[in-house]
């Protein structure tokens, strides 16, 4: 609970518009995109929505002073319940900061506010023939603040890295309203601690991060993709393991297999012959056609070496997004097949992927329930949906017992609960198995320095 | 028919946006977030306040029921949403089980829908618009409620005159088949609003084919979006049976289209009128739909630069996105606007019960048809007339706005 008082003082600093604490916002602001139920609701206190790092600072100061919990959010669009404010207090929304602050070309980098889409900051920086390459799934509505957070990979983590390989520095609030500045625009930096890295993935639990400097790099000037089918999982993935091996980096491969393959065909009215196992997409880029003609011709002597049933090159702009358009309405489609998805996000060594697939198909047998699988190849990140009714407690307890049974999986292989989601709420229970107890007592150390009255986002992790 | 218990529509509702897996594909796409970006207007933030009511995690507060009302009915989130949650409905249902325990419609949506039931209203109200056109007291008129009509004849005067002068005057050249039964679908707003509009339409139809023009009732669609169902299924019924004997029933109103063509879907647990009210949905075509497949080619091309709103019930509610730019490129230099098919703001009432909110929306609007230098913004709908008819009258004079019908 916050105090008349209290809240008083937080209107004082945003505008009595900008804290909302009406039972309709409050449950608004309750939930992510992730499937913990939506009741009970986890309701905030108040949802606090600042303009500035001055406004941001505070409400720290406030928070601090009377311990109240504090949990930033963005799109909420997040899969694991990082922003989803479990202990109530107050849901610090950073939707309304949304500033591009610089575009430096001569060094080719951009600072931006935490609220700042993803999707907008792509643009941006395109129009200047400048690239940011993560993309995940949700660039459209996820924030920037949300994927420094979460440290969000996406599609083309397989040759160009995931979010973190790009903050050059940050800007964070930290628990007592201090503004910290790590980093820099000098390339190499080996001043003190990598403080940018403690704070990317750290899930708003370490200090709230307020601005973001991204290095980027050169927009690839082609982009091509190229469809291949084939009659079983493990030659798509040695096709794309043998393609890496030779040099030949695809700016994304993602593989899908014959479940959910059969989710997007029946929605998209398409025709699979019937021994396609396994199908992977490919995107290619670089200099010129002649470039991207030369990989193809690589990839495809590579892919039927492995078996490969067909290979189909896109070519027109629209029959590539026909092909796009496959990989990216999969989860929708997937999640049309039964009443539940539970979408999980483990990442293994690359070598690993056909293994864990076969681990994958035996838990679906053992608790009879369809678990479709598709993923990143490139990089080891699989998404395995666990298909099933939450409603039924039988089918409930099935899928739990299932997920457990994924992460053993993943993690016998050498591999971890997640790869661009994050721990949240929903993965809590695995993370000593993963990161062991020195892990997380390490972990608890540090929040403990940087965080010593336990105010942000309490109860996430561990 | 049986007055479906609350229960049953809340759980219908429920139904509907069950699917959501609160991924936020809806916050970029929908007006009213894009001008009032809190969760409860986004289409996620209604889908879950839906499933809480239906789930005991919402009271059923006059709070809730604003939400509900807060909404634009104009589709984008359902196109755009990867699991194609249809929040619209769901909000109709919404509002419809929020009035049924809260005491019922509200006094100015009772007295609307009773005026637009009745249709010695409708025809009362439209010669009192008249009159205060002619009048020039239409000014005074609050929300642009009573538009100053730019005429076929203004038209004309301004863009068929010495510039397209010895082109070709163009005439139909498919040939009516004989047996068909066309009849015309004359929507309350373009009767009370646009009449000259309305004549416009009756005189292309009729060069077409021998017209049935039937003294309709208001397609219901008023009521059914403010919690006045049962008004909504009883003026269905009264249609229904008038139109019994065309064969195709057209209309030059988006929303009345929408409304007709989706009537059966309200009639399937209704043994007595399921199939006739299927059938009756069946014949529905927007006219812009009729003229095409029939090969209409404009009356006459004119030297004007040409841009089309898509209505939200025309373009997501039908899927008709194609023939009016076909008819509007036979007639003039036609430019395609950007975001030509995001919602004006009108939306029925909404535009009277939130004007701000309206404004901020169809100002977007204003800005992307001025960008296109087009002279004339087009539409087929008389609710996005009103509105487009105000962004013409903020431009200053850039361009104007018309019915489809006055234009082709």
């Amino acid at each position: 609970m916050i105090s008349d008082e209290v809240k008083k003082k937080i209107r004082a600093v945003v505008g009595k518009e900008n804290a909302l604490d009406s039972d309709l916002d409050r449950f608004g602001y309750s939930y992510d995109s992730s499937f913990l139920a939506l009741l009970p609701a986890s309701l905030p206190d108040m949802v606090v929505r600042p303009l500035t790092t001055e406004e941001v600072s505070a409400i720290m100061v406030i928070a601090n002073e009377h311990e109240i919990p504090v949990t930033a959010r963005g799109a909420a669009s997040g899969r694991t319940g990082g922003s989803v404010p479990l202990k109530g207090g107050i849901c610090l929304s950073l939707d309304r900061m949304k500033r591009i602050i610089e575009l430096d070309e001569r060094n080719m980098m951009v600072t931006a506010e935490a609220g700042v889409r993803t999707i907008d900051l792509y643009n941006h920086c395109a129009a200047k023939g400048l690239f940011f390459p993560p993309d995940p799934a949700s660039w459209k509505m996820s924030t920037i603040g949300g994927n420094v957070a979460e440290n969000a990979g996406g599609m083309r983590a397989v040759k160009y890295g995931v979010t973190g390989d790009y903050v050059m520095g940050l800007e964070v609030v930290m628990a007592d309203g201090t503004v910290l500045t790590t980093g820099g625009k000098a390339i190499k930096n080996v001043t003190g601690y990598d403080l940018s890295s403690l704070f990317v993935g750290s899930e708003g639990t370490l200090g709230i991060v307020t601005q973001a400097l991204f290095k980027l790099i050169p927009m690839p000037k082609k982009r091509g993709t190229i469809q291949v089918m084939f009659r079983a999982l493990d030659d798509g993935c040695a096709t794309i393991n043998a393609m890496l091996q030779e040099n030949v980096v695809p700016a994304a491969a993602e593989i899908m297999d014959k479940t959910s393959l059969d989710a997007v065909a029946r929605l998209r009215k398409m025709d699979l012959a019937p021994d396609i196992e396994a199908c992977v997409v490919i995107e290619i880029d670089g200099e010129d056609q002649a470039d991207l003609d030369s990989q193809t011709k690589r990839i495809k002597a590579v892919a039927e070496k492995c078996g490969a049933l067909s290979f189909r090159v896109a070519k027109t702009e629209a029959e590539s997004e026909e092909l796009w358009a496959i990989r990216r309405t999969m989860s929708s489609a997937v999640s049309a097949l039964a009443p539940n998805r539970i979408g999980e996000d483990i990442s293994v060594p690359r070598s690993e992927f056909p293994e864990v697939v076969r681990r994958i198909r035996k838990i679906s047998e053992k608790h009879k329930l369809t678990i479709a699988v598709f993923g990143h190849a490139g990089d080891g990140n699989l998404h395995p949906s666990v298909l099933c009714d939450l409603k039924d407690p039988e089918s409930a307890e099935r899928a739990h017992h299932a997920v457990d049974d994924i992460f053993d999986a993943a993690l016998a292989v050498g591999g971890t609960l997640s790869g661009e989601h994050g721990i949240g709420i929903t993965k809590q229970p695995y993370i000593v198995k993963a990161i062991g107890e020195s892990g997380v007592k390490v972990s608890k150390a540090l929040k403990q320095a940087f965080d010593p009255k336990g105010i942000l986002n309490p109860g996430k992790i561990w | 028919m049986k007055k479906k218990n609350d229960d049953q529509l809340l759980q219908e509702a429920r139904e509907k946006v069950s699917q959501c897996d609160r991924c936020g594909t809806c916050l970029t796409v929908c007006p009213l977030f894009g001008v009032q970006d809190v969760e409860k207007v986004s289409a996620r933030g209604k889908n879950t306040i839906t499933r809480a009511l239906a789930e005991g995690g919402l009271k059923p507060t006059a709070d809730v029921l604003a939400a509900a009302n807060f909404c634009l009915l104009c589709q984008t989130c359902v196109t755009n949403c990867p699991n194609k949650i249809k929040t619209d409905e769901a909000m109709i249902n919404v509002r419809q089980y929020l009035m049924d325990c809260t005491g019922g419609a509200s006094a100015k949506y009772r007295a609307v829908g009773w005026m637009m039931k009745n249709r010695g209203m409708i025809k009362f109200a439209a010669g009192m618009l008249s009159l205060l056109r002619k009048s020039g007291l239409n000014r005074l008129f609050p929300h642009g409620m009573a538009p100053e009509e730019y005429t076929r004849t203004h038209f004309l005067t301004a863009f068929a005159g010495p510039a397209a002068l010895g082109q070709q005057t163009v005439t139909a050249d498919v040939p009516l088949t004989a047996t068909t039964k066309v009849a015309y679908f004359q929507g309350c707003g373009m009767k009370m609003m646009f009449p000259e509009a309305a004549a416009e339409t009756v005189e292309i139809l009729k060069t077409k084919t021998q017209l049935l023009v039937k003294d309709n009732v208001c397609c219901g669609i008023p009521h059914l979006a403010h919690g006045l169902r049962e008004d909504f299924l009883s003026l269905t019924k009264e249609n229904v049976a008038l139109y019994e004997e065309a064969d195709i029933i057209v209309t030059d109103c988006a929303s009345c289209g929408g409304a007709l063509k989706h009537a059966a879907s309200y009639f399937t647990d209704d043994p007595e009128w399921k199939d006739r009210v299927a059938a009756f949905s069946l014949k529905v075509m927007d006219l812009t739909e009729y003229l095409v497949k029939t090969g209409y080619m404009p009356r006459r091309k004119v030297d004007a630069t040409l841009t089309y709103h898509d209505p939200c019930h025309l373009v997501r509610g039908q899927g008709v996105k194609n023939q009016p730019r076909e008819l509007l490129s036979a007639t003039g230099k036609f430019i395609e606007m950007k975001e030509a098919d995001t919602c004006c703001g009108g939306a029925g009432s909404f535009h009277m019960d939130y004007p701000d909110i309206s404004k901020k929306i169809i100002e977007k609007k204003q800005a992307n048809i001025e960008k296109t230098g087009a002279s004339i913004v087009v539409t087929g709908c008389p609710g996005c007339l009103i509105q487009l008819n105000k962004a013409a009258k903020a431009s200053g004079g850039k361009f104007k706005a018309m019915h489809i019908s006055q234009v082709i």
